[in-house]
């Protein structure tokens, strides 16, 4: 549509010769009116710009204030002003194109409009903000709410989550982990479960699971649930060490725990996929998150949970020094990489809770066997 | 081109080819990827200047002025507002629910309907901002506030159109259309949409008989009369037809009554070939992106093959793909899903999204160009949080 007619060339440079003019038609918009005006432009080399004839005046667009616009589509080149937003000149023509960027040098500079310094400084409240939200204000919502849910709650909560880790679990992704249910196995499970909370006064009865997984773990769940894995039973020594991690478990039931977790990964889980959006549709990030949200309990909680148990095995006429039996086989063994039970073994003071276990055990005690030898290998063959 | 030579009407081109789309979109995606997800406001503002640019009414591209740090700012803005939001209300949704019902599924889903008025809000507020950052022949577009309003009166149409079993969705989409329309400003003109619902009535007929069919289809087979389960072969590609038909006329019809004083618009988009478009863009993008996952599956399938039938074949070694650790499995999943998704991505933009675009924009006339001599700039319109809503509540417009 517009018409590059080179009016003047001059020769070969000499030094008589005048500065070297070229004229270029481009398609001018004012930034005020929708009106495409075409206006021949002239190369004013000596003045270091572009000489736009508009409407019987000159406009001096000088050279080192060019912008091209980024990322067109075609082969147009659209120029504006460093610090005019709206007016443009359209260039049409390849050689117009090469003289402008022979000329501009600071045609692709791009300058944000965005102070950094704004920027910055709402980046580090996005940040603080939702680690407020995360670290402070969710867990100790969560911990007052824990407080209040009454025990249907409590297990439909533990109801859902326990579904949710046997699907996570399985191999295939398709179906659930299977539950372990031999039945002179759960019998022996239910003999060492009587024993640990017959003097124990609890809220809601337990639901006690052992799943068909290799790895070495037991966990608790909110509304009662004690889940321990296959591989936990194999590797156990004796049926107090099981006897051991079971009365820990309890610790965290009691405790609400399981809980708090639950219903802080409830508040963070919204928060983090927010934060990174629909990236990837979200589902690796927010996996892993979840993961870190639910890695572990405090120290706090272990160590009470750890009190409790060795106070319950007491009660029940069995040795705390059990669970430092069960962690020294594992270390010894150099077990560490098979998966072992997450929010045992991996803490950093696993050391000094075992001698705790040793020193919650009287001197000279007393104790009574908690399952027979038919018993005992009942419960580790509850899988088959 | 002078104002005495103004022809009656501009038509519109498209300047745009495959090439550069493919390496643009390429490349922000794996950057998309590569920074945790936080290059994307480059990307999309990359892809935008693109695609605006390539359509030129009259010869002359349009321009997106949208700035990449800006869209950063407005996520942190949203974040710091939305955080608080959905964290906290979250937590006490989850908790009434588990205490009143005993389910967190009623959490989920009241958390769910707490969040549809913002994103009304928040869609219209994106629309603002896009229009804001928009330009041609370098004069601003917008979008008049009034967020909330609109956010009121879509809840209020979805609740009719539920209630109608979908049945009244083009008086939806006509009453939402025109709330957005009239508040939409090029320069110193107002936009108008004209026209009544009832006129996006006829384009919805096929959309109701495919859902009749689906309907007959499902009730029968619910019956035990497995016989009319070939109704679904039928009744399937119908309502699908019936959708993208819909869709396009709807767009035809609303613009051809879109009017701002005397210039006016006339959209003429060919049905089939928008149907071609969608059909085979999303058959050639579906197959190439499943394209890394094809050797996974084989190998797998191979073996599994093997086992079943308990013959031994010496070539392919069990051990060798399931004796693989656990990590590197896992590996090769989150290599594949992303390659999954960079390919969707990309392929998508290449196959559907300019496609469809080139062909609204070679078939969209602007009528009356000559009252363009009236219109005039209008005000920048500052906006702190960009699309930060939109985006942080996965609103993504086409682009
Ligand atoms: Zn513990």
């Amino acid at each position: 549509m517009t018409e590059r007619t080179i009016i003047t060339v001059d020769g070969p440079a000499s030094p008589a010769a005048p500065a070297r003019r070229v004229r270029g038609q481009c398609l001018y918009l004012d930034g005020d009116t929708a009106q495409p005006q075409a206006c021949p432009f002239e190369y004013a080399d000596a003045g270091q710009a572009l000489l736009i004839a508009h409407q019987g005046t000159t406009l001096r667009w000088p050279y080192a204030d060019l912008r091209a616009l980024r990322d067109q589509a075609g082969d147009q080149m659209i120029i504006r002003l460093a610090d005019d937003p709206t007016q443009r000149l359209i260039i049409d023509t390849p050689e117009d194109r090469d003289l402008i960027r022979a000329r501009a040098k600071n045609l692709d500079r791009y300058a944000s409009h965005v102070k950094r310094s704004k920027l910055a400084m709402w980046g580090l409240a996005a940040v603080a903000s939702v680690a407020l939200i995360i670290f402070v204000l969710v867990p100790v919502m969560a911990d007052q709410l824990a407080e209040y849910l009454p025990p249907e709650g409590e297990k439909a909560l533990g109801d859902a989550t326990f579904d949710q880790i046997r699907t996570a679990l399985d191999d295939t992704g398709f179906s659930a982990l299977a539950i372990c249910d031999s039945r002179s196995g759960v019998a022996a499970l239910t003999k060492i479960e009587t024993r640990l909370t017959e003097e124990m006064d609890l809220e809601t009865p337990l639901t006690v699971h052992v799943l068909n997984h290799p790895m070495i773990n037991a966990f608790a769940l909110p509304g009662g649930y004690v889940v321990f894995f296959r591989g936990l039973i194999e590797e156990a020594g004796s049926p107090e060490e099981v006897a051991a991690v079971f009365a820990h478990e309890i610790g965290h039931v009691v405790a609400r725990d399981p809980t708090r977790i639950a219903l802080r990964s409830a508040g963070s889980i919204g928060v983090l996929g927010l934060l990174f959006g629909d990236f990837a549709g979200g589902a690796v990030v927010l996996f892993l998150a979840e993961q870190i949200i639910r890695a572990d309990y405090t120290q706090q909680a272990e160590a009470a949970a750890d009190t409790f148990a060795h106070a319950a095995l007491l009660e029940a006429d069995l040795p705390p020094s059990a669970i430092g039996t069960f962690f020294e086989r594992l270390s010894s063994e150099g077990q560490q990489e098979a998966g072992i039970l997450d929010h045992l073994a991996s803490h950093p003071a696993m050391g000094d809770r075992i001698a705790a276990a040793r020193a919650a055990q009287p001197e000279g005690a007393k104790f009574r066997p908690v399952l027979d030898d038919a018993e005992w290998a009942a419960l580790q063959g509850i899988c088959d | 081109m002078t104002d005495n030579a103004a022809p009656d009407r501009l038509t519109t081109t498209f300047a745009g080819t495959r090439g550069p789309l493919f390496r643009k979109a390429l490349w922000g995606s794996l950057w998309t990827i590569l920074t945790l997800g936080f290059y994307r406001f480059w990307l999309k503002t990359k892809l935008r200047r693109w695609y605006w640019s390539a359509i030129r009414p009259g010869g002359t591209p349009m321009e997106y002025v949208g700035d990449p740090l800006e869209k950063l700012l407005g996520f942190f803005l949203a974040v710091v507002v939305l955080a608080f939001y959905i964290g906290v209300v979250n937590l006490i949704l989850m908790f009434a629910s588990l205490s009143l019902l005993a389910s967190n599924f009623t959490a989920y889903f009241v958390s769910f309907l707490g969040v549809i008025p913002i994103w009304f809000y928040a869609r219209y507020r994106a629309r603002r901002y896009t229009l804001a950052r928009s330009r041609w022949r370098g004069v601003r577009f917008g979008l008049k506030p009034g967020a909330w309003g609109y956010a009121f009166r879509a809840l209020w149409h979805w609740i009719v159109t539920l209630l109608t079993l979908g049945a009244l969705w083009p008086r939806k989409t006509f009453y939402l259309e025109k709330y957005m329309t009239d508040r939409t400003v090029f320069g110193s003109a107002n936009l108008h949409q004209g026209g009544q619902w009832q006129m996006l009535m006829p384009a919805f007929v096929h959309v109701l008989i495919g859902a009749a069919l689906l309907a007959v289809a499902t009730f029968e087979t619910w019956q035990g009369n497995l016989r009319v389960t070939y109704l679904y072969a039928l009744a399937g590609p119908w309502f699908v037809y019936g959708v993208i038909h819909y869709t396009v006329e709807a767009k035809r019809i609303l613009a051809n009554h879109k009017t701002a004083g005397s210039l006016g618009l006339r959209a003429d988009p060919d049905r089939l070939k928008i149907t071609r478009i969608y059909v085979f863009g999303y058959l050639a993008t579906t197959i190439c992106a499943l394209l890394p996952v094809v050797p996974i599956i084989t190998l797998v399938g191979m073996i599994e093959n093997e086992r079943l039938n308990a013959i031994y074949d010496p070539t392919i070694d069990t051990d060798l793909i399931y004796g693989l650790p656990v990590s590197v499995w896992t590996a090769l999943g989150i290599i594949a899903y992303f390659a999954v998704f960079l390919i969707w991505g990309v392929l998508r933009h290449c196959f559907v999204t300019m496609p469809l675009w080139r062909h609204y924009a070679e078939t969209l006339t602007i009528e009356h160009p000559s009252a363009l001599a009236a219109v005039s700039q209008k005000d920048r319109d500052e906006f702190a949080e960009a699309e930060g809503f939109a985006e942080a509540l996965d609103l993504w417009g086409a682009i």
